[in-house]
């Protein structure tokens, strides 16, 4: 059935159930003692009851915390450190370890970024902005304001305001995209997509009403860029009318004020003729004003208290480490598309809210779980309800796709010196530069901006060939032949794979034992040491092939790096 | 209406060379036994065979007048003839004489009216069909076809765009598909990045790391679910089918009596590229050429423009006709619109959705007819106007694809394929 052939029965909103759908329930779990992993465990655990894959062995857990907490894999050093290691929590003490390393905070800079800016075009303001935020630990509802509501005074936090500003960017002869803006904010703080619900209710979401769409826009449609700066910022215009609609299918005349989603209409104030600004706006030099009654800024104070826009955050954080999100997709939260676990669901939330929204403390506690630590590796009694496709989501791990930069940074790493690199701080911008007085320090600041402009080309490389394309999120696991074209035939890659000083392929061919060479290989590219019958294989490999040992061992390098093993985290 | 399909003509008895050598062929390989001089056989072989589509781009707009509609001696009509064609009663412009050799297996519609008279909107609401407005970005006919017929067994990416300039891949067509529903496009007929084997590599050098790829792979899955390696695995097959096809586009390659047949322009090199594409067996070819849009000087513009396109239209409608390919290949040739009847003040005709005209021809496609018609002047249709829509449903019914019934899903919300208030033309389908 389409919508031009069937009447549209308008459906009253039940207030009740809406609210009930709503309820913020923090009592409940604020008075259980034990540790926020255990009560996960519990919750994961019990609907599953029967078989689940056993805990991950150390090098399996060791590459997917190295991946999921720092964006790499470890490097051999670091690898045959942790699997040599005999200490009983040296498990605890590596995400402890990993956490307080400055790469930790990059790491969540680039989830966030490719989360909220879905692979548009960046900006170095909002990606300072994003790592200073991180690097101090800042509070999920404290950063949502700031991205909601920027405040371009301050110099500190301003770069928030590229969340909008490019999304009000105009693409050729295009009107500006009003429209994409509010469905992208809907989706990504509140885990609601509104798109359907612009020119009426929601056909197929009972709960999506295009009285939610358009109460929303009513915060971001006065907004445009400003032009009196040279960098992100938001202009409002001041307004004194709500946002006329009408239903395409009832064509009756409806209003609406700022609204967020299923909550109250926020009342507009208004001032007298000349009173509207607390800082009036100057044609001169193109400032804006500054209103007393800012939309956007009653967004940013009303936003912490939407139920919504704590379980998004934690059905998104819960994403990023399992594999999976509590609801998917991550932005369908409505009554017709339950949590697969909703008490946890609640639990993640409420602990969130609870906790201030601390993301490191929220990661940590999911690293924790057993629930995080299981192995990907199907059980023998389970096999059968793979094929059947009947496995449930937690029996055993997920695995997860890897980023464009998770990809690169483990890919340098494999085929480097061995040591740990640090690519991520090479690649922070400029602009967080001390500003160097020697001349010593200048020659210094030069060489590492040669660097860094190389490492930023290799970034763009990687990223043209691996990266999905703009305004589309990257949640799943999507190959792609041009991808795989890049990985068989890209001039870089394929020169780091000839042997030079004591990268890889230089310290495979002056090892002479098949077993030397394979335990150099796999640990350095896959974090872990290789089965007899890996090395059985690899000796045959060197021994029959006609090809020259450089070219040997080159392949046997290729052949791990494009080897789904390595391309996902498992 | 001219449809003349109730007689029998005597082309439809003959039977080429190639085709014979096509049918003994395969009933040496014994899935035709032993009647090869049925026609009926060939089709009912043919028709097992997967769908494809050529689809030709005259981008900016090519006059309906000085191609499938001309109105000669009008007040409109322009400086050029109308000639005959193969086919009794049908006659087409003089710019167009190879064509005219082929109008036996062409349906030509000269009742298009359609919405849109920007090329910027234009080119994408006709090549997404301009269904209705859900909020939702349709996919170009390319991708729709890419899914919903699939790539077939060539290995091959199921898109392929032959284009003037830059190439690579072109994700947009896609629309909600989805990337992996996008062209992967041949600008100037050059493959895109790293498609040709590295030069530090020979090919068995390419097999044998690809081998210990493949065996990596088998130990990782062995205990694993097997959905992520054997998407990783269908792309690198993928990638290397294409990457062994050097010869779909190294054009030195290329047959130099076909290059010759097809003419060393652009339109030319590339069509020779799209049939060798189309025997290759990738589902959907799209071939586009540039600069039709003649607001100045539409005369001269089209008096070089389109011999061009004759040549290499007539050339492959006749080569496709020739291997027994017109069975299932469907080729469709068009614009965003037509062009003006109005003459404007510099020599030139604008753009005119009003009243325009298409041809096409291959599988479910009626043989030698003509739908539709304008009127004397070429301004208007004379009656029962047909919009993009009513094309998508009949291309869609042409190849087999029931329009009605079939809808995309879209993350659960079910999408018609084609526009919900139109319907397949009957007159043009076989």
């Amino acid at each position: 059935m389409w919508p031009g052939d069937v009447p549209i029965v308008f459906r009253r909103i039940s207030i009740l159930s809406v609210f009930a759908w709503l309820a913020v329930g923090t009592t409940a779990y604020a008075d259980d003692p034990n540790p926020l992993h255990e009560r996960i465990d519990d919750l994961i655990q019990e609907p599953l009851k029967a078989v689940v894959a056993g805990p991950a062995s150390d090098a399996e857990f060791m590459r997917r915390l190295y991946l999921d907490l720092i964006g790499r894999i470890p490097s051999r050093t670091e690898a045959s450190e942790f699997l040599n290691d005999a200490s009983s929590n040296k498990r605890t003490l590596l995400i402890d370890r990993l956490m307080a390393s400055d790469d930790f905070p990059d790491r969540l800079a680039n989830v966030l970024d490719v989360m909220l800016m879905e692979r548009m075009e960046g900006h170095d303001e909002w990606r300072a902005y994003l790592r200073a935020a991180l690097k101090a630990n800042r509070p999920w509802h404290v950063m949502a304001g700031e991205i909601a509501s920027p405040d371009s005074e301050n110099e500190a936090t301003r770069g928030s305001a590229f969340f909008i500003s490019k999304r009000l960017e105009k693409y050729g002869q295009n009107p500006t995209d009003y429209p994409g803006l509010v469905r992208d904010f809907g989706r990504l703080f509140l885990g609601v997509d509104l798109q359907c619900a612009q020119c009426h209710d929601h056909l197929f979401v009972d709960d999506y009403k295009q009285a939610d769409y358009q109460g929303l826009f009513a915060f971001f449609g006065p907004t445009s860029i400003r032009r009196d700066l040279t960098y992100p910022a938001i202009a409002e215009k001041l307004v004194t009318d709500k946002v006329a609609y009408k239903s395409v299918f009832i064509m009756a005349d409806e209003q609406t004020g700022p609204r967020l989603p299923f909550r109250e209409e926020i009342e507009v104030q208004t001032f007298p003729k000349g009173e509207e600004y607390s800082q009036p706006p100057d044609g001169k030099t193109r400032f804006p004003g500054k209103l007393k009654f800012s939309p956007l800024s009653e967004l940013g104070k009303r936003l912490p208290d939407h139920p919504l826009f704590r379980k998004n955050i934690a059905n998104r954080l819960w994403w990023v480490m399992m594999g999976r999100g509590l609801v998917t997709p991550l932005d369908q939260h409505h009554r017709e598309n339950p949590a697969s676990h909703p008490d946890l669901l609640n639990l993640l939330g409420d602990e969130l809210s609870v906790r201030d929204y601390d993301m490191r403390w929220f990661l940590r506690e999911l690293a924790l779980t057993r629930a995080y630590q299981r192995s990907s590796l199907i059980p023998e009694p389970l096999q059968d309800a793979d094929a059947n496709g009947n496995l449930s989501t937690y029996q055993i791990a997920i695995e997860k796709p890897l980023s464009t930069e998770q990809f690169l940074f483990s890919v340098v790493q494999a085929v480097g010196d061995g040591e740990a690199v640090d690519m991520q701080t090479e690649l922070r911008d400029s602009a967080e530069d001390v500003e160097s007085t020697t001349e010593e320090e200048a020659i210094v600041r030069n060489a590492s901006d040669a660097l860094r402009e190389q490492l930023t080309e290799l970034k763009a490389r990687f990223s043209k060939a691996i990266a999905g394309p703009p305004r589309q999120p990257e949640i799943d696991h999507q190959p792609s032949v041009k991808a795989a074209l890049f990985l068989l035939n890209d001039d870089v890659l394929l020169r780091w794979l000839e042997p030079d000083s004591d990268n890889l392929v230089a310290r495979l061919m002056i090892q002479d034992e098949p077993q030397m060479v394979a335990d150099e290989l796999y640990l350095t590219v896959l974090s872990r040491f290789p089965t007899d019958e890996e090395v059985t294989d690899l000796a045959d490999h060197l021994s029959n092939g006609s090809d020259e040992r450089a070219k040997a061992c080159g392949q046997l390098v290729w052949g791990l790096l494009a080897s789904t093993e390595f391309c996902v985290n498992h | 209406m001219m449809d003349q399909s109730a007689l029998c003509r005597p082309w439809e008895h003959t039977i080429s060379r190639r085709q014979f050598v096509a049918a003994g062929a395969a009933a040496t390989a014994g899935t035709l036994g032993l009647a090869p001089f049925l026609q009926t056989s060939i089709a009912e072989e043919v028709q097992k065979q997967h769908k494809q589509v050529l689809f030709i781009w005259l981008d900016g707009g090519m006059s309906q007048l000085e191609s499938w509609d001309p109105k000669p001696n009008s007040q409109f009509g322009g400086p050029f003839r109308a000639i005959a064609t193969s086919v009794p009663g049908i006659h087409i412009s003089e710019l167009l004489p190879r064509s005219a050799e082929q109008m036996h297996h062409l349906a030509i519609i000269r009742s298009l009216c359609t919405q849109d008279n920007s090329h910027s909107a234009g080119v994408a609401r006709i090549q997404r069909g301009d269904p209705k407005d859900r909020g939702v970005t349709y996919p170009y006919f390319g991708s729709a076809v890419a899914k919903l017929l699939g790539p077939g067994k060539s290995g091959l990416p199921p898109y392929v765009w032959i284009k003037p300039g830059s190439g690579g891949f072109m994700y947009k067509d896609a629309g909600f598909l989805g990337p992996k529903y996008g062209a992967l496009a041949f600008g100037d007929g050059q493959p895109p990045e790293n498609l040709t084997l590295h030069e530090s590599l020979t090919p068995s050098q390419d097999d044998v790391r690809n081998r210990l790829r493949e065996a990596a792979n088998q130990r990782y899955s062995n205990r694993r679910r097997k959905s992520v390696t054997e998407a990783n695995s269908y792309v690198y097959d993928m990638a290397r089918s294409l990457m062994k096809r050097q010869d779909l586009f190294d054009s030195t390659q290329f047959d130099a009596r076909d290059v010759q047949r097809y003419g060393t322009h652009e339109i030319g090199r590339h069509m020779l590229q799209a049939r060798l594409m189309l025997e290759a067996g990738v589902t959907f070819v799209k071939v586009n050429s540039y600069g039709w849009d003649t607001h100045g000087d539409n005369f001269n513009g089209h008096a070089s423009l389109v011999p061009k396109f004759d040549q290499a239209f007539a050339a492959i409608v006749a080569d496709l006709a020739d291997r027994g390919m017109l069975d299932n290949v469907l080729v469709i040739a068009m614009s965003e619109f037509g062009r003006t009847p109005r003459i404007n003040g510099h020599v030139g005709r604008d753009h005119w959705p009003e009243a325009w005209s298409l041809a096409m021809a291959g599988t479910g496609v009626k043989k030698g007819v003509v739908v539709g018609e304008t009127n004397d002047k070429g301004t208007f249709v004379k009656d029962g106007e047909f919009d993009i829509g009513h094309m998508f449903h009949t291309w869609f019914a042409a190849l087999d694809i029931d329009s009605r019934e079939t809808a995309y899903n879209n993350a659960g919300q079910p999408l018609p394929i084609a526009h919900d208030d139109m319907q397949a033309i009957k007159d043009l389908l076989s």
